[in-house]
């Protein structure tokens, strides 16, 4: 999973569906940790301005 | 600060919105020695919603200039074919608010009654401990542990801090608003005292609204859609055809986005030693995914069950069940009809919501659910099938 910083509005609706706790929102910035990312995509969906991508 | 980070307490809340800092405000108020942690630098800051919130006296909060940008009498509701519903009065009056500055004054109205605050101050961890948790937290890079005897988890619409705990407090995607928002000037209302909420195609499974804010207005959406994003679906109602060209002269001042869970509440809110408020519980109306007004009550309920917890000296789950009994009481049924309501209203089309507008009274007191069915299956019966779970 990457972040497009450019699209992003740091809102942390992409953390709050996330069960394995691989995203984390600090400030304006949303961090991933890859080894917990289990690919279900739900990030993807529930983001208002198509800033994550796979 | 750090001195504060290096303290005990004997309540610890996470998040600064209005759930948060009600449950500080009522903790401290009633005698116990808390903290309030807030990740981001600014209290309020970034916005993530509308701004509209309840009649606030009955929180014993004065509605102060300071913060209220407009006087909200009620709404309308208006179906695809431009058919408006006017409601009036009781639920749906209210505020429009800035929301920066709301969230501050709660936050300081907390402090003022004893709560110690810690912003730019971000909860990575916690683990239990004898007789509570223990919370790591970062500020400026460095990491506190800070020993508290009950955690109150608000922490939005993230809701990682009972995750954490080992709490279920993610939410399914798919009953996950996603909302995008301009707030502009020189919107032409329909009436400066009033809400306009848009349904249809132009916001599918969820709705789009104009909310009169003093000299702006917010004028957003919230959608369900695998497909296309919430950013679209706004910049689409931004020259639609049923606004009448009643935006053409306006222009944004900010933009906001966010995430509203209206998929109804977590299973448990309480385990030992914590209690889970707001979004991050599922408590929004999911109806209107309105949440200010349940996470304000429901996160006063909290700070006074955590204070006489902490008199009694007993933070088991048994106690704090006290906090989860009494928000079921008074908000579990509604979330529950909301809920029901909300799923037969997303599966209508532009057709069965043109017929149910049709039917409806142009000016209402309050909806009748049950009033508005019955004629609209009279009208059309075929439209039964969408509502025999509620006409039963």
């Amino acid at each position: 999973m990457r972040v497009n910083y450019e699209r992003c509005g740091y809102c942390g609706a992409c953390v709050g569906v996330c069960k394995d706790m691989a995203l984390e929102l600090i400030e304006n910035r949303i961090v991933i940790y890859e080894e917990r990312c289990r690919r279900c995509k739900g990030c993807i969906i529930v983001c208002p301005l198509k800033a994550l991508e796979e | 600060m750090r001195r504060v980070l290096k303290d005990e307490y004997d309540v610890l809340v996470v998040g600064a919105g209005p759930g948060g800092s009600m449950a500080s405000y009522y903790a401290s108020k009633h005698g116990a020695k808390t903290l309030l942690v807030e990740k981001s630098q600014e209290i309020g800051e970034p916005v993530r919603c509308a701004e509209a919130v309840p009649k606030l006296e009955e929180f014993h909060i004065t509605p102060s200039e300071e913060f209220v940008r407009s006087y909200i009498k009620g709404g309308y509701l208006i179906a695809p074919n431009g058919k408006r519903i006017e409601v009036r009065g009781g639920k749906t009056e209210g505020y429009v608010v800035e929301r920066k500055i709301f969230d501050k004054y709660l936050a300081i109205r907390s402090a003022k009654v004893g709560t110690k605050i810690a912003v730019k101050s971000r909860v990575v961890d916690l683990y239990p401990c004898e007789d509570g948790f223990k919370v790591k937290v970062v500020h400026l890079g460095e990491e506190y542990t800070v020993k508290t005897k009950i955690v109150i988890a608000a922490d939005g619409v993230e809701s990682s801090v009972g995750e954490m705990a080992g709490l279920k407090c993610k939410k399914n995607p798919m009953e996950v608003c996603s909302c995008a928002e301009y707030e502009m000037t020189g919107v032409k209302l329909l009436d400066k005292h009033m809400m306009e909420f848009y349904f249809g195609d132009l916001s599918p499974k969820g709705y789009a609204w104009i909310f009169p804010k003093g000299d702006t207005a917010n004028v957003g959406l919230g959608v369900i859609d695998r497909g296309k994003k919430a950013i679209e679906y706004l910049n689409e109602f931004l020259e639609h055809p049923i606004l009448e060209g009643r935006l053409k002269d306006a222009t944004p001042v900010e933009f906001k986005c966010g995430g509203v869970p209206v998929g109804g509440p977590i299973e448990r809110t309480v385990d030992d030693n914590i209690m889970v408020v707001g979004d991050a519980a599922g408590q929004v109306s999911p109806l209107t995914g309105g949440g200010i007004y349940l996470a304000m009550s429901c996160g006063s309920i909290a700070g006074e069950v955590a204070a006489k917890a902490v008199k009694r000296g007993d933070y088991s789950m048994e106690t704090l069940m006290e906090y989860e009994r009494r928000w079921r009481e008074r908000f579990y049924n509604t979330l529950i009809t909301e809920l029901k309501y909300k799923r037969i209203l997303q599966r209508l089309g532009e057709r069965e919501l043109n017929i149910i507008a049709e039917v409806m009274e142009d000016n209402l007191e309050e909806i009748d659910v049950k009033e508005i069915l019955f004629k609209v299956i009279k009208r059309a019966p075929s439209l039964l099938k969408y509502f025999k779970d509620v006409v039963a």
